[in-house]
């Protein structure tokens, strides 16, 4: 029943809940000079001088350098980057652990953490007593908790633990309750530092429901190195790096760019062979094609495709086969494409150009990348190329998800 | 199917509130100098007023835990007062010094100063070691820290209250009627957990940045009990003397029990610029705290 109340809503959806204008943050290498730098610039600041925060003073590098970006309402920002690229200190920062040494962030709305759950507990208190602690700590009044006590125990599922210290809990039920007593909270802006992936596989599958739910009503930052939650979840994504925003865009293409970039650094130095056990194969290449003859890293779900290989050789290699492994982005094996007992068969001297068509596909959308074998009588080459990842995206029709089966594809092999 | 979920969720979203009824929460660099010392103290009363559950939970979270595993539960806040009382009691016996002109028994004397030389010294201790014990929590939590400042006094005032149970029990025991004016006895701490709770907040942040402050007030507090003479009578003249001339902590210290014993201060003036500074010094540490506490988090 559509009220007046919701359109006032449906227009306020654009309203802009953190805006982020070039933050920037900056951290000392030694702990010393920490220490000496934290009280000049705390003195400064009593007597009402600028810290003069904006400049880099020795042995201070930038972590967070800067960053800019909104979020609106309802709007869930995925943040992905290697390790050390300044994802956890940005979320410090909107939680207002650390302030900016640069720029300026304003929060529209009541702000809460998923970050550490759990952080404020007391080992030696029961169940119940933390649930009030951690309850207050995170800003919630005892009204409130009062009022969804019952939902808190309920979603942590501890039963008989709740009256016994935390410190006899199992882990697993120690995070439960500390993410139970965090996700009721209930704020406006929810920031996650990648802590989802927490109990049993009962918890999961509740935590899972729940930020279903919370989803609808919350504006989520998201950090997370598991790019296949962030692409389910976010609406969009930032990629980091050494403090500074790389891309930001649709998840599927800043994940791809992020495993283009980083997860694939050794192809990238070596474009043609990385290692080869046979003597005369002197370049290499492959590139994925479209069913109309388009070259692509984007192909759509259920449609069949090529994959084009060129080998330059200086001898002639008689009974070879290509296996091309085809490996999902979190390392899965989703299927393998051999050229065994097809009509190629052999490498001869110059260049050679092979079309591996793949009929009936069965790969899911995700994204993909390609690890090619040469397997001859001489002993087996790695074959490399700069094809790096490519995306399996859905059609234009909603299709159910195929199982895939190893060596299930429908594959032709023709010398070119 | 997760998409479709998705969907459901937002043809059936809720009524929200409006964006629009807040302000926003700032965060930049030199904020506290662009409002300026009105609009800061705005905010320091408002996170007062809205920590005063979140103290209240902070404390009882130590209390308990403290107690939790211990065979004589609260009777240590009884112990430790008493064991210091009973060094006293020895010294004096043993002929170490000599009370002066008392007109009570020496363990009234002796407890009445030292109750809020206890108050003080554990007050102490417990803030100046508040915010790093809470390290965890402070690095990843948004919240007042001032609340776990505030709440570490729950203890030292626990223990002052207890103390005075005693001091009942010691004044029927001896069969001593205190002075009339002995009701506002309770009152008379203010001042000095003011003066507490001012430098807590400085030594807690100090002991943040460099752990050494910790070690040393352990220290540091026997030796300024004792040359400090709360139970045993001043001396006339003396470095002792000098030193306790220009120490608020002994006025502050000896003026209940002058109030108890006689119904006069027998130092007036030390006694009112000791309470004066007590204000001052509460005020200005706590503002310097609120300026300095988003710097803490990065360095506990």
């Amino acid at each position: 029943m559509p009220s007046i109340k919701d359109n006032i809503v449906s227009q306020k959806e654009d309203a802009v809940v953190i805006k982020v204008e070039n933050i920037s943050k900056k951290f000392s290498r030694s702990l010393k000079k920490s220490m000496i730098y934290g009280i000049t610039d705390i003195t400064k600041n009593i007597f009402g001088q600028s810290s003069n925060s904006d400049k880099l003073r020795k042995g201070e590098f930038w972590a967070v350098n800067d960053v800019s970006f909104e979020l609106k309402k309802g709007e869930c920002l995925g943040i992905i980057g290697p390790n050390g690229a300044g994802k956890t200190t940005l979320l410090s920062m909107l939680n207002g652990i650390y302030m900016p040494d640069k720029g300026k962030i304003s929060l529209y709305g009541k702000t809460g953490a998923l970050i550490a759950v759990g952080a404020g507990f007391h080992p030696m208190l029961t169940g119940r007593e933390n649930i009030y602690i951690n309850g207050a700590i995170l800003g919630m009044s005892k009204e409130e908790i009062d009022e969804k006590f019952e939902t808190i125990i309920e979603f942590a599922d501890i039963g008989d633990f709740l009256d016994m210290p935390v410190k006899n809990y199992s882990s697993g039920m120690f995070v439960r309750l500390g993410f139970s007593v965090a996700v009721h909270c209930e704020p406006d802006i929810l920031l996650i530092d990648e802590i989802l992936s927490v109990g049993d596989l009962r918890f999961r599958y509740k935590c899972a429901r729940k930020m279903q739910q919370i989803l609808s009503k919350t504006s989520i930052v998201f950090v997370s190195h598991n790019l296949r939650r962030i692409s389910r979840i976010c609406d969009r994504v930032l990629l980091l790096n050494e403090g500074a925003i790389v891309c930001e865009g649709p998840p599927d293409i800043v994940i791809a760019e992020y495993m283009n970039q980083f997860m694939d650094l050794e192809v990238a130095q070596n474009d043609v062979l990385i290692k080869t056990a046979i003597e005369g194969i002197k370049g290499f290449d492959a590139y994925l094609v479209t069913e109309n003859g388009r070259k692509t890293r984007e192909l759509e779900f259920g449609k069949s495709f090529s994959l084009n290989i060129f080998i330059k050789s200086e001898k002639t290699f008689s009974d070879v086969v290509i296996v091309a492994s085809i490996i999902t982005s979190e390392g899965i094996l989703a299927t393998i494409i051999n050229s065994d007992g097809s009509e190629f068969k052999e490498i001869k001297v110059g260049e050679n150009w092979i079309k591996c068509q793949v009929i009936d596909p069965r790969l899911n959308p995700n994204n993909y990348k390609i690890r090619m074998k040469l397997e001859t009588r001489l002993g087996t080459a790695l074959l490399r190329s700069d094809l790096g990842y490519f995306r399996v995206k859905h059609g234009k029709k909603k299709n159910k998800e195929i199982k895939a089966s190893i060596y299930s594809e429908k594959v032709t092999w023709d010398v070119l | 199917m997760v998409s479709q979920n998705k969907l459901l969720c937002y043809i059936t979203k809720p009524v929200v509130r409006l964006m629009d009824e807040h302000k926003p929460t700032i965060y930049e660099p030199d904020r506290s100098i662009k409002q300026g010392y009105i609009a800061l103290w705005k905010e320091i009363f408002r996170d007062m007023k809205e920590s005063s559950w979140l103290i209240r939970q902070l404390f009882l979270r130590d209390f308990k835990a403290q107690y939790s595993q211990s065979l004589l539960g609260f009777f240590w806040a009884f112990i430790i007062p008493l064991a210091t009382l009973g060094t006293f009691i020895v010294l004096r016996s043993s002929g170490i010094f000599t009370g002066g002109d008392i007109m009570v028994p020496y363990v009234i004397y002796a407890l009445l100063g030292l109750t809020f030389w206890q108050l003080f010294a554990m007050g102490i201790i417990q803030s100046t070691n508040s915010l790093v014990s809470a390290g965890s929590m402070i690095r990843k939590i948004n919240f007042p820290r001032e609340s776990l400042v505030f709440a570490s006094f729950g203890n030292a005032i626990f223990s002052f209250l207890l103390q005075m149970i005693i001091v009942f029990i010691l004044f029927g025991v001896y069969g001593f009627i205190p002075h009339w004016k002995f009701v506002v006895f309770p009152l008379m701490a203010i001042p000095l957990l003011l003066l507490t709770c001012g430098l807590g907040f400085i030594f807690s942040i100090i002991n943040g940045v460099i752990r050494d402050l910790g070690r040393l007030l352990t220290l540091g507090l026997t030796f300024i009990l004792f040359i400090t003479p709360i139970a045993y009578e001043r001396p006339d003249t003396g470095f002792v003397s000098m030193l306790a001339g220009i120490n608020p902590l002994y006025y502050l210290s000896v003026a209940p029990r002058d109030i108890a014993l006689t119904g006069t201060l027998s130092h007036p003036l030390g006694y009112f610029i000791s309470c004066s500074i007590s204000i001052l010094v509460f005020f200005f540490c706590w503002i310097i705290f609120h300026l300095t506490e988003t710097r803490i988090a990065e360095r506990i």
